[in-house]
């Protein structure tokens, strides 16, 4: 979850290097931000809290921002609950991105993309995404990052050129080897501090502790279904999902004792939610990973909100990757979808366009009919229209 | 509309291999490029013939300078400093508004609107076309190999007719927009040169690297366009600031 941006700092890395140097500072070294606190001019924090804001400025402009006025004060609300002493430093964005991920930048711009709201069940798994990204911004770790980074990478250019010197120039790559390793466990090792106090967070407003370790399963699910799985854990900048599922399970058992720690508040989060969730499957379903996208919807219907619009996007699926099979997958779906209710009017035109396909001209014809009917300002409705007239001088 | 040829100096560069994807590399590759046939270079384009000057005084809008000065780590990393880039931005403005007023412009300053409005947002989205247009020009212009066929010989570069909406909203006739960028080398980064140089090899301090356009605001039109690579100078320092802008600024057309 949560790919932390202090990644907005590798543009600034000419030169990708580092070493076998223990990354300086272990997290939590630095004192945690205080609430109205800014960096001072001079200091490396502010240099970095420019380049950041310069990126913000750019994303407030942003065409992918989801500007809905409702939502927004929806998910403002749940981050003002869970730290009321920093909840006039934070500025969240919802940003229209179909993956699971919310992100955090060191000067307190928050990203919450659209991916995580389609995949989180209530209110609970939410607050504690947004706790873990609260926790980045309390311990400071991009600046954090930033100086390990900035050291080991010092380091390794001398250890490089000596070992260059001495003829020994594989030394060098061992090295960078050694420091690519310790920046990534250095970025873990953060993770789990943000899990940590994401979770307290949440526990400390009333959620339902058991949510936080649940999240993840829905991801593990989608990962291991995904077309394109993830990589290496070496490599990787978190913690492996398992790794973090048992911490967080481990941790709710902990608070299970605790009187009170119920509220999920599923209801608010659909009511919240419902008016997007059609937009949200769209770009999902255009990222065309079927086996990662069947999961999400297999979770959605399985919640049983929309189901109508759901099976459509099933249908969509199935048509989109044309396997042996998808076909008649797709048109059964979108039959469940209209007989459902609540599908949106090009769950007719898909179906129509498969009936014509598949030689079926009387059905088609009616589907597309349907589709105008649904849709009479369709801005495709000189296509259907024309769609319509051939049927009609193909079944003469 | 007649036809626009291009004023272009005689540097030739080598063709750059790189994808045109990886545009900030480019980028680099160009301002290095430039910087292998001398130690401050400065290559311009503009569109062919006068340009029109309203009777009496023009007026420039300079729109917010995109400016950042940074220290560059002995491995070669870019440590943003806010410090430094403050100590800069007054010395940058100052430069700009004397040299214009030596040629009979007047620099009108740009009014940050708040951040909701809608001028905030039409400005904004002028000030990021720019940057991609500017990387564009840097991209096809200066780098041999990327060449776009269609604008081989000349000089056509656009924002567009909504950079209208600038000449509207504050009376210009132009709009001045400045990109500069600025590092010094660190004390291990001047260890690294010292050593580079001792083993025969080049390693790069700190680097000027900069572009400027001026924009007609009655057609959108980039009408002249600078790109500036040094690797000497100090934009902290309001004497080097004002040498930096001068080049900036060379064969400014007004």
């Amino acid at each position: 979850m949560t790919r932390r941006w202090g990644r907005a700092l590798l543009p600034l890395i000419l030169l990708a290097a580092a070493s076998c140097v223990t990354p300086g500072g272990e997290p939590g070294a630095l004192t945690d931000i205080a609430p109205g606190e800014r960096p001072t001019l001079e200091s490396d924090e502010a240099g970095l809290w420019m380049e950041v804001d310069r990126i913000e400025n750019n994303l407030k402009t942003s065409g992918h921002i989801v500007r809905d006025p409702e939502l927004n004060a929806y998910v403002r609300d749940i981050v003002c609950r869970l730290t009321t002493d920093y909840c006039e430093d934070l500025r969240i964005y919802i940003v229209q991105v179909p993956h699971f991920n919310a992100a955090m930048y060191p000067s307190g711009m928050m990203q919450v993309w659209t991916g995580l709201l389609l995949r989180a069940e209530n209110e609970a798994q939410l607050a504690y995404v947004l706790g873990h990204e609260i926790g980045h911004y309390l311990r400071r770790h991009s600046i954090q990052q930033w100086r390990g980074v900035r050291g080991i990478a010092d380091a390794l250019v001398f250890v490089q050129i000596v070992a260059a010197a001495a003829g020994q120039g594989y030394l060098g790559y061992v090295a960078q080897l050694a420091a690519l390793g310790s920046i990534f466990a250095f970025s873990r090792e953060q993770e789990r501090e943000a899990d940590q106090i994401g979770f307290e967070l949440m526990a400390r407003a009333g959620y339902d502790a058991g949510e936080a370790g649940r999240i993840w399963e829905a991801l593990i699910e989608e990962r291991e279904a995904a077309d394109d799985p993830e990589r290496f854990i070496f490599f990787s900048t978190h913690p492996s999902s398992e790794e973090r599922m048992e911490t967080l399970d481990r941790l709710a058992g902990e608070y299970s004792g605790q009187a009170g720690l119920t509220k999920t508040n599923q209801d608010a989060f659909i009511d919240a939610t419902r008016a997007f969730r059609t937009a949200w499957l769209r770009d999902e379903v255009r990222k065309r990973d079927h086996g990662g996208f069947q999961v999400v919807l297999d979770n959605l219907i399985e919640a049983g909100e929309g189901v109508g619009a759901l099976h459509f996007f099933q249908g969509e699926m199935h048509r989109l990757r044309g396997d042996d099979g998808d076909e008649s997958e797709a048109v059964a779906a979108y039959r469940r979808a209209l007989e459902a209710g609540g599908a949106p009017a090009e769950t007719h035109r898909s179906l129509g366009l498969l009936m014509w396909k598949a030689g079926e001209l009387g059905e088609a014809g009616r589907a597309f009919e349907d589709y105008l009917a649904a849709a009479p300002e369709a801005e495709d409705r000189a296509m259907i229209d024309s769609y319509l007239r051939q049927i009609e001088g193909d079944q003469r | 509309m007649a036809p626009r040829t291009m004023n272009r100096d005689k540097i030739r560069f080598r063709a750059s291999k790189l994808s045109a994807r990886r545009r900030g590399l480019i980028i680099a590759v160009v301002g290095l490029a430039l910087l292998a046939t001398g130690c401050t270079q400065t290559e311009s384009f503009h569109s062919a013939g006068d340009l029109a000057r309203p009777v009496g005084m023009t007026h420039v809008l300079l729109m917010p300078p995109d400016i950042s000065l940074a220290e560059v780590t002995a491995a070669g990393l870019l440590e943003p400093n806010a410090e430094w880039t403050e100590m800069a931005r007054p010395h940058i403005l100052n430069a700009l508004r004397e040299m214009l007023g030596e040629r009979n412009a007047e620099l009108v300053t740009y009014q940050e609107a708040p951040p909701d409005s809608e001028a905030f947002h039409a400005a904004t989205q002028l000030v990021k076309l720019h940057n991609a247009v500017g990387q564009s020009i840097i991209i096809h212009k200066y780098a041999g190999g990327n060449a776009l066929p269609t604008k081989e010989d000349k000089f056509d570069w656009s924002l567009g007719s909504r950079a209208a909406r600038l000449r509207d909203d504050y009376g210009a006739d132009y709009a001045l927009f400045v990109y500069l960028r600025d590092s010094y080398a660190s004390a291990g980064r001047v260890a690294l040169v010292v050593i580079g140089a001792l083993l025969g090899g080049y390693v790069p301090g700190g680097l000027q690297f900069g572009f400027a356009s001026l924009v007609d605001l009655h057609t959108g039109d980039v009408v002249w366009f600078n790109l500036l690579v040094s690797e000497t100078g100090d934009l902290r320092d309001a004497e080097s600031a004002r040498e930096a802008c001068e080049r900036l600024l060379d064969e400014f057309p007004l």
